[in-house]
């Protein structure tokens, strides 16, 4: 498989992350967003990204200055049509999608691929804006945050997608520096369905708002389980809102199995605007 | 400063650290420790057994030792033995592999200082780092998370969402755990994932401790 040209819709954190993940690859990048401004305010942010990587020694100021040039902000109705792939990180809000979709399909060359960076709609579902001629180059490429640090992406692959298709993605991030895992198309894919419960069971364990319990919960899993960061600390990072929707999503589309099913704790916390680390104060309070 | 005590280790031979605990330890197993007319002045009960059996186990040792105990209640609804057997005066938990060499431990009330410095020497004997879990209830907290996220992974192989391998690398790359759950799994032992969450099952009845068939398939494998 060859990549040369990319276009990536939507500047938000993940937008850009992947943007400057794929200029870092020696690809040429498109970047949009429905909002211009912030696509531009996106991409000085990449540039600041690269200056620091130059800054520690990680990459050249000639590497940079390549980067830099390779990442172009266009508007959707002026993107090249002859793009190897389109990578889809807007909200998650199912009808701009596909919406979004509809238009990509119409735009792109026959043999462009088209994908989403979703992390909890079905790419079936996404798959029905796509015409029929194109669904099977229609996939789901999951980045992790930060995608220009985290080695995984999740190749998803949708009831129509080519399987030849999908293998080839898997060997062409395989080769490009990240982890690449198949995953078939299911709520949460691989890693927001198994690491629900890292929070659900922390939630039943600590059952209502204590301080001192959650900080017992996260030493225990990092001292005993290894884990990096505890549970709490975790969706206090993440936004306790983020963790609650994306839970909340998974139970949905599971048509309420049990094991994913949100806790009452995570509802007040949102209600409460105790959000995490972003608003001050979470599970644990960040006033300095 | 040392506790003095005169201990009995409960263990089986297939209990994880049973190498390191017959070097320092009267070590006796289930049967032997219920037939024995020894004398000690405490026992640190490692038996693998879920609330009921563990119960009655508890009480048989009652007719042959007034010793107190510290019990591994890692497969047990802990709240319940230190309610209905109280010569349990605190509690650990061994039996789930830790990748860090570290076990929870609590005391049924306050702390007993004799008891923690018994527990202190454990560890030593057992290279294992303690960590406190403070009003232990249903069950330790490790044990119940790590065995719902190898049973969601074991779902997950169940419907063929995606591969062991790539259900481990995804886990190990994509949220930077130390083990993938299917690896973490096998570590732990499937049979003792199973019994604990048909453990919480039944104690609970909350259908969220469901085993996947999966998950049972392959720990009645290892049976």
């Amino acid at each position: 498989m060859k990549l040369e040209k990319i276009i990536v819709i939507g500047a938000g954190t993940m937008g850009q992350g992947i943007a400057q993940w794929f200029a870092q690859q020696h690809l040429k990048v498109e970047l949009v967003d429905v909002n211009f401004d912030f696509a531009q305010a996106s991409l000085l942010r990449i540039h600041q990204s690269l200056d620091k990587l130059v800054g520690s020694k990680k990459i050249t100021e000639e590497a940079s200055s390549e980067i830099k040039k390779s990442i172009v902000v266009k508007k959707l109705s002026e993107v090249d049509k002859n793009a190897d792939l389109a990578i889809e990180a807007i909200i998650e809000n199912m009808d701009a999608k596909l919406s979004l979709f509809k238009e990509l399909d119409h735009v792109l060359k026959s043999e462009a691929i088209i994908a989403s960076n979703t992390s909890s709609f079905s790419i079936t579902k996404m798959a029905s804006a796509i015409s029929e001629a194109r669904k099977k180059r229609f996939v789901g490429i999951h980045f992790f945050n930060p995608a220009t640090i985290m080695k995984l992406v999740e190749v998803i692959s949708g009831v129509e997608s080519d399987e030849k298709l999908t293998h080839a993605l898997i060997e062409w991030f395989n080769n490009h520096h990240k982890i690449a895992c198949l995953c078939k198309d299911s709520p949460g894919f691989i890693v927001n369905r198994v690491a629900r419960n890292f929070y659900g069971e922390a939630l039943r364990a600590a059952g209502s708002f204590d301080e001192n319990k959650f900080r017992e919960i996260d030493q225990v899993l990092k001292d005993v389980g290894g884990f990096k960061m505890g549970p709490f600390e975790l969706m206090d990072l993440i936004g306790i809102d983020v963790n609650f929707s994306v839970t909340e999503s998974v139970y949905q589309a599971t048509f309420n199995e049990e094991r994913f099913k949100p806790h009452a704790l995570q509802r007040d916390m949102v209600n409460a605007q105790r959000l995490g680390r972003k608003t001050k104060k979470g599970f644990y309070s960040y006033d300095s | 400063m040392t506790h003095k005590k005169s201990i009995m280790v409960v263990a089986q031979p297939d209990h994880p650290f049973y190498f390191d605990l017959i070097k320092h330890y009267k070590v006796r197993t289930i049967d032997e420790a219920i037939n024995s007319f020894e004398t000690h002045d405490l026992v640190i009960d490692l038996s693998p057994l879920r609330t009921q059996k563990k119960f009655l186990f508890l009480k048989e040792l009652a007719k042959t030792t007034k010793a107190e105990i510290i019990s591994d209640l890692t497969l047990c609804w802990a709240e319940w033995i230190f309610k209905y057997a109280p010569q349990v005066k605190a509690a650990l938990s061994t039996l789930f592999y830790s990748p860090n060499n570290a076990i929870e431990y609590g005391f049924s009330n306050s702390e007993e200082p004799i008891l923690k410095l018994v527990l202190d020497e454990f560890a030593q004997i057992t290279n294992q780092k303690l960590v406190e879990h403070k009003n232990l209830k249903l069950t330790f907290h490790y044990p119940r998370t790590i065995a719902m996220i190898i049973n969601e992974a074991y779902f997950a192989l169940g419907e063929e969402l995606a591969t062991p391998s790539d259900i481990d690398l995804a886990m190990k790359n994509g949220v930077n755990y130390p083990l993938g759950p299917i690896e973490w799994g096998e570590k732990i032992g499937l049979s003792n994932i199973a019994q604990l969450l048909d453990e919480l099952h039944t104690v609970t009845k909350d259908d969220r401790y469901r085993l996947s068939t999966e998950l049972k398939l392959n720990a009645l494998k290892n049976l």
